[in-house]
């Protein structure tokens, strides 16, 4: 006799008179292959867990960016932000498609010189600039963007004693009608400090001002934030030139641009709530092409979005490697990923999926492999039986989790590239013990 | 472990305990298992019954089994015969 298909025993709880609020369930997605490439070969070649990052996604959203820029507003240019995600790889691919660096460390100043940038179109950002990073950033003719007075006076000292000339910008932090304000980086618009810090930057003999720079906050969800933003440095820019009959070069509005990613909290999932790359435009543009500034001085207006650009092309491949019942009977299983490669799980409720259709689902709770209370990846996640060894797939992973990685208990994996022709290229390679003999010395035994 | 006496089990795998008020769906297998249970097979009877009918291995059977005893007596569907017999 043929035997019966098993499906696992279960029992569901009726909740009477508690739908969700989300209505029926709806069909489980599964994610089965990226850019046609199935999981299952992915994990094969290259082990689990395992990044992958899609160069298909990542120039399909560049491009959908830009044309929403482009379409609205006459000079864009984008400007990668080096710390969402520094892997020379995809740092190759932004700066093919048109964009410039955006970095906020001397490590990665030097990151994106030997990616082959001209250091002209470096924006230095960030509160840490020491004597010797500003001595690259003038020799390299980068736009200095200044964070606090301090850095300011060492930026004269330092540009006198070259007799070089710094091409600077201020950040400006202000209100935008959002909280928290992010009052800690840059000169307070409101009370006078960016108009100070502007001044005493025009009489120093060494720095030439080229441009504004703000940065709001990061997942922004309000585009008016970024209109009011954009109205303040429009302000800015002609009191520059109504003063010093000069017109700056351009206007920064920084990045924050929120992803498909769902917070933690959110009623709605992100990929229903978030603004488009048209409603950020529009905002922006609008503010700027409505404001003071003549049509014919209307500055670059400068974009450093990071997040919102890689998000979508970054999956986390893992392995099941345990499933439990906790005390009160909730469902749990523990995977082969933690914590200490998935940063942003601290905040999103990431999105993990199955690589097939599997059978009854439940809400479960989904830990890491780290011995460590912490390690929860996604909990209360309606999700279906899965034996061990089962292949998920966690997605919008691509941005700030590879830089933010921890090494921590475990090797850190592969990091892989499918490009556009559907290849597979190891990017980063997993780590071995030898990655930590080659730098780790022992006193005791040399 | 046996089957609560307030338990009533539909053959369609409602299952109802009018101890607590709650009511329950199984599945088509949790529902053989809950039959099963009810009716005395002890968990080798139960494994071999399993094991000819369906595509399974006796780990699979004996980990889903375990963890299904241990959801059904939280849900207070199953309790001890004897609280006292350790045999």
């Amino acid at each position: 006799m043929e035997k019966l298909k098993y499906d696992k025993p279960a029992i569901t709880k009726i909740n009477a008179g508690m739908p969700s609020k989300f209505g029926l369930p709806v069909k489980q997605k599964v994610i089965s292959e990226i850019d046609g490439i199935k999981v299952s070969s992915l994990m094969e070649e290259y082990g689990s867990p395992l990044f992958v990052i899609s160069e298909k996604t990542i120039r399909e959203v560049q491009a959908e960016a830009k044309r929403a820029f482009e379409t609205r507003y006459p000079k864009v240019q984008f400007a990668w932000s080096y710390k969402t995600n520094y892997l020379d790889a995809v740092c190759s691919i932004y700066h093919d498609e048109g964009s410039w660096a955006e970095v906020v460390s001397g490590f990665e100043f030097e990151k994106a010189l030997s990616n082959g940038v001209n250091g002209s179109q470096i924006l230095f950002n960030g509160p840490d600039k020491s004597e010797a990073d500003l001595i690259m950033a003038i020799e390299n003719n980068a736009c200095i963007h200044i964070d606090h007075f301090d850095e300011l006076y060492l930026l004269i000292e330092t540009s006198r004693k070259l007799q070089k000339k710094a091409r600077v910008a201020i950040r400006v932090n202000l209100d935008a009608g959002i909280y928290p304000i992010w009052d800690r980086f840059g000169f307070n618009y409101e009370n006078g400090d960016a108009w100070n810090a502007i001044n005493r930057i025009m009489l120093a003999e060494n720095l030439e001002l080229i441009g504004l720079h703000t940065h709001i906050g990061t997942y922004i969800m309000a585009q008016s934030a970024y209109a009011i933003a954009a109205s303040k440095l429009a302000n800015l820019y002609m009191a520059i030139h109504r003063k010093f009959d000069y017109w700056l070069k351009y206007i920064d509005l920084g990045g924050g641009f929120a992803s498909k990613n769902t917070l933690k909290g959110a009623y709605m999932p992100g990929s229903e709530t978030c603004p488009s790359f048209d409603d950020y435009a529009e905002a922006i543009s609008n503010a700027l092409i409505s404001s003071e500034i003549p049509h014919e001085n209307l500055p670059v207006l400068f974009l450093e979005t990071g997040r919102a650009l890689i998000d979508d092309a970054g999956y986390l491949l893992t392995t099941v490697i345990a499933n439990k019942r906790l005390n009160d009977g909730r469902r749990s299983m523990v995977i082969d990923a933690g914590v200490n490669l998935l940063f942003t799980s601290f905040w999103y409720n990431l999105g993990v999926y199955p690589t097939r259709e599997l059978g009854h689902a439940e809400e479960s709770t989904i830990y890491g492999p780290l011995c460590m209370n912490i390690d929860v990846v996604r909990d209360a996640i309606v999700f279906p039986q899965v034996k061990t060894g089962e292949q998920l797939v966690i997605e919008r992973v691509g941005a700030y989790n590879i830089t933010q990685s921890m090494q921590f208990i475990t090797y850190r994996p592969n990091v892989v590239l499918i490009d556009m022709e559907g290849e597979t290229h190891i990017i980063r390679k997993k780590e071995s013990l030898e990655t930590f003999k080659n730098s780790e010395l022992n006193p005791k035994r040399n | 472990m046996k089957i609560t006496d307030e338990v009533r089990i539909s053959d369609n795998g409602f299952v109802f305990n009018s101890k607590t008020g709650d009511s329950f769906n199984v599945n088509p297998t949790g529902l053989e298992l809950t039959k099963m249970i009810a009716q005395g097979h002890d968990f080798d009877e139960i494994k071999n019954i399993f094991l000819q009918k369906y595509e399974l291995d006796d780990l699979t059977f004996e980990k889903d089994f375990y963890e299904f005893c241990a959801l059904i007596k939280y849900h207070q569907i199953t309790s001890p015969e004897d609280p006292l017999d350790f045999k």
